[in-house]
């Protein structure tokens, strides 16, 4: 299988081999020049030196200075030969003329007969007075093993980095292919539908750690998502159908039944009022996928939310008078902020139409304040028996029913309408406690977009919070 | 009154058509969207029913432009399925009068329209309205029953304002919200019912005959008792 890893790895010993070489390469050259052709000039100079000695002393002379020399030598590395003009030894220490020096004078490295062994050496071939040949030459054979080690131990070293270099290799290649292979092995079962999968993470802020890390919120992200369409297309199954069902049962029994006068006439009504029911839902349902989009947010215009909660107040006014309850509204002034009016007065409506229902007596208060900072607020208070700390995030879930309000008219949508509104502007739903009695509170800034602090609806905690338990035992 | 409809569904089309020549009007139905303009040119309508989606990807919408180009002042109603706010905005754009989302109840169209085909009688001028021995004076904003002086709130005024110019007619509560709070969505409560029995109080006394009716699975009506 082709991998990234091992490919990296492969790159990585290749420059290692070439940078090796490019390494040895001036040692190697430096070796020649200076060892080599120095080492031709000395022979070169004791060419000269004998030439001078047969000069001065003729054949003899210079026969006998040749014996002196070779018996003198220890290392025995000196090679000297002198010949007549028919290449026999007259001379020196080798046996006989080599045949692969050539007859006319120059310097030549050429394999030799030397000391019983077969050895490189290099020469240096003078031609004398008289048909005399003269061969000064050194035997390489001390030379070889250092530049046999040479070449050994640069091989070694590449050696070395190429075994290295796929180890490394092959372990990145492993751990990588682990770590990707857990990530596919998620991916996957999140493709069959297993949402519960996250990706192994290990704190040490490496590149894919970040990565998995980022995976993992987006699959927190997916799963609330996808929780929510679950969530919801149940409730639209439950809360659509419940209606359905009835008004198909009371038309079919109508249909069988054919009752005649009044009572066709009340179970039509009836019918009519089952499908109105429907469509109400339905209303709440595109109202909140229109919010939902962002369109709205196009046609925001400044907004006073003390004239749009001193009208929602005065609307229903009566209604909470009918019930006993004094619905007050207090206002410091304007508080403007950008917003869409309607929207705005649908969301207090409902939260005031909620006061109403939840709060069977005492004082509903509809506040607005401007901040300093500009942020505008707008909460609704009661005095009713507030919503237990566990149910408080769930409220606002589309469709969401708690026990209380089990029995009484409503889609379920009210809050989520709310909750909405509530993120097109920016801002975020707020449900606290009062002990007793409810506190919602709506925090806009005056641009419309999210103050980070508020991005999150939050519920806040309160030590007098209703008991869940307690609340679903009270009666609907 | 006279009136032409525009709407491609048979189904839809026939519950207009009957609901309305059972109230005594006079109506012509068309599904083609092309032919409007001819229809509007042969006969004079009191108003024009036009559904924004129709046939071969005809909106309704292009069709009031049209009618509006052609100096046709008839009110229009349009009547679509399409229920966001900005397509009712843009459908009054356009030129329409009033706008009504599908599904609705039949006794909402009629009042509407009741409302479109007569909204004039002397609107603009008259300093004050009158409807049997209920008097509103719009300049110094006083109502009269008889002799007897009716003190309402701000809004208590502009709702029965609303009811007295659209006396013997039938009010919905949706145009209640619209026309009086300027409310253009469904509350989903009785409030506007609370608000109207409290204008009631008001306006009858116990000894006085009754003016606002209500109309079972409609709205209410101002009528001078007969």
């Amino acid at each position: 299988m082709r991998s990234s890893a091992f490919t990296l790895a492969i790159g990585y010993v290749a420059v290692g081999v070439v940078a090796l070489f490019l390494f040895a390469a001036p040692l190697w050259y430096a070796w020649r020049v200076t060892i080599q052709d120095s080492r031709t000039e000395i022979l070169s100079a004791d060419a000269q030196r004998l030439s001078d000695v047969f000069r001065r002393d003729g054949a003899a002379g210079l026969q006998k200075f040749i014996d002196t020399r070779v018996a003198m030598q220890i290392a025995n590395e000196r090679i000297l030969l002198l010949t007549d003009a028919a290449y026999h030894r007259v001379a020196g220490n080798l046996a006989g003329w080599p045949s692969a020096v050539p007859a006319t004078a120059g310097t030549y490295t050429v394999p030799v007969e030397f000391d019983g062994r077969r050895t490189q050496a290099v020469f240096v071939h003078a031609s004398l007075p008289g048909g005399y040949e003269l061969l000064v030459g050194r035997n390489l054979a001390r030379f070889e093993p250092l530049e046999r080690r040479f070449w050994y131990g640069l091989s070694a070293a590449a050696g070395a980095l190429v075994l290295a270099g796929a180890l490394i290799g092959a372990l990145t290649r492993r751990a990588l292919l682990t770590r990707i292979h857990s990530i596919r092995r998620t991916a996957s079962a999140i493709v069959h539908g297993d949402l519960s999968h996250r990706l192994p993470t290990y704190d040490n802020g490496e590149e894919l750690d970040t990565l998995s890390r980022m995976i993992n919120g987006m699959l927190d992200q997916i799963e609330q998502l996808v929780h929510g369409i679950r969530n919801v297309s149940n409730s639209i199954a439950h809360d659509l159908r419940t209606p359905l069902a009835e008004l198909r049962s009371r038309l079919e029994e109508l249909s069988r039944g054919r009752p005649s006068g009044e009572r066709a006439v009340a179970e039509l009504d009836a019918a009519v009022a089952d499908v109105d029911r429907v469509i109400h839902i339905f209303n709440a349902l595109l109202r909140l996928a229109e919010i939902d989009t962002g369109m709205r947010r196009a046609g925001f215009l400044q907004v006073d939310a003390a004239e749009v909660a001193a009208a929602a107040v005065e609307f229903y006014l009566p209604a909470a008078e009918l019930k006993g309850i004094t619905l007050l509204f207090r206002s410091s002034g304007t508080a403007v902020l950008s917003g869409d009016r309607l929207l705005l007065a649908q969301a207090l409506g409902n939260l005031i139409d909620n006061a109403l229902k939840y709060a069977a007596r005492g004082i509903v208060t509809v506040e607005t304040r401007q901040r300093s900072d500009g942020a505008v607020e707008i909460s609704v208070s009661d005095h009713g028996p507030g919503i237990c700390e566990a149910e408080r995030p769930r409220v606002v879930e589309r469709f969401y029913r708690g026990d209380r309000s089990r029995g009484t008219q409503g889609s379920g949508l009210g809050l989520s309408l709310v909750e909405a509104v509530a993120k097109l502007h920016g801002s975020a739903l707020e449900l606290s406690d009062r002990g007793p009695g409810l506190r919602v509170v709506l925090t806009m800034a005056l641009s419309g977009a999210a103050p980070t602090a508020l991005a999150e609806s939050r519920a806040t905690t309160s030590p007098e919070a209703p008991a869940c338990a307690q609340a679903s035992k009270s009666p609907g | 009154m006279r009136v032409l409809l525009v709407e491609d569904n048979e189904r839809v089309a026939q519950f207009i058509v009957s609901g309305l020549q059972d109230a005594g009007h006079a109506i012509d139905h068309t599904a083609d969207g092309n032919d409007v303009l001819s229809w509007a040119a042969r006969a004079a309508y009191d108003v024009i029913i036009v559904d924004r989606m129709l046939p071969g990807q005809v909106d309704g919408l292009a069709i009031i432009q049209a009618l509006r180009k052609s100096e046709q002042r008839t009110p229009i109603l349009i009547l679509s399925a399409l229920a966001a706010v900005d397509e009712r905005i843009r459908g009054l754009r356009a030129g329409g009068d009033d706008y009504l989302t599908k599904p609705f109840a039949f006794e909402e169209l009629l009042a509407r329209l009741d409302a479109l085909t007569r909204r004039t009688p002397g609107d603009g001028r008259a300093t004050w309205l009158e409807v049997g021995d209920l008097r509103m004076d719009l300049l110094t904003r006083k109502v009269t029953r008889a002799q007897r002086k009716i003190a309402l709130q701000p809004r208590e005024f502009k709702l029965l304002e609303y009811l007295m110019r659209h006396a013997d007619q039938v009010v919905t509560r949706t145009m209640l919200l619209e026309n009086v709070w300027d409310y253009h969505f469904d509350p989903q409560t009785n409030v506007v019912d609370v608000h109207v029995s409290r204008l009631r109080q008001k306006i009858e006394s116990d000894a006085e005959p009754p003016l606002l009716r209500t109309v079972r699975n409609a709205g209410y009506t101002l009528t001078a008792s007969a």
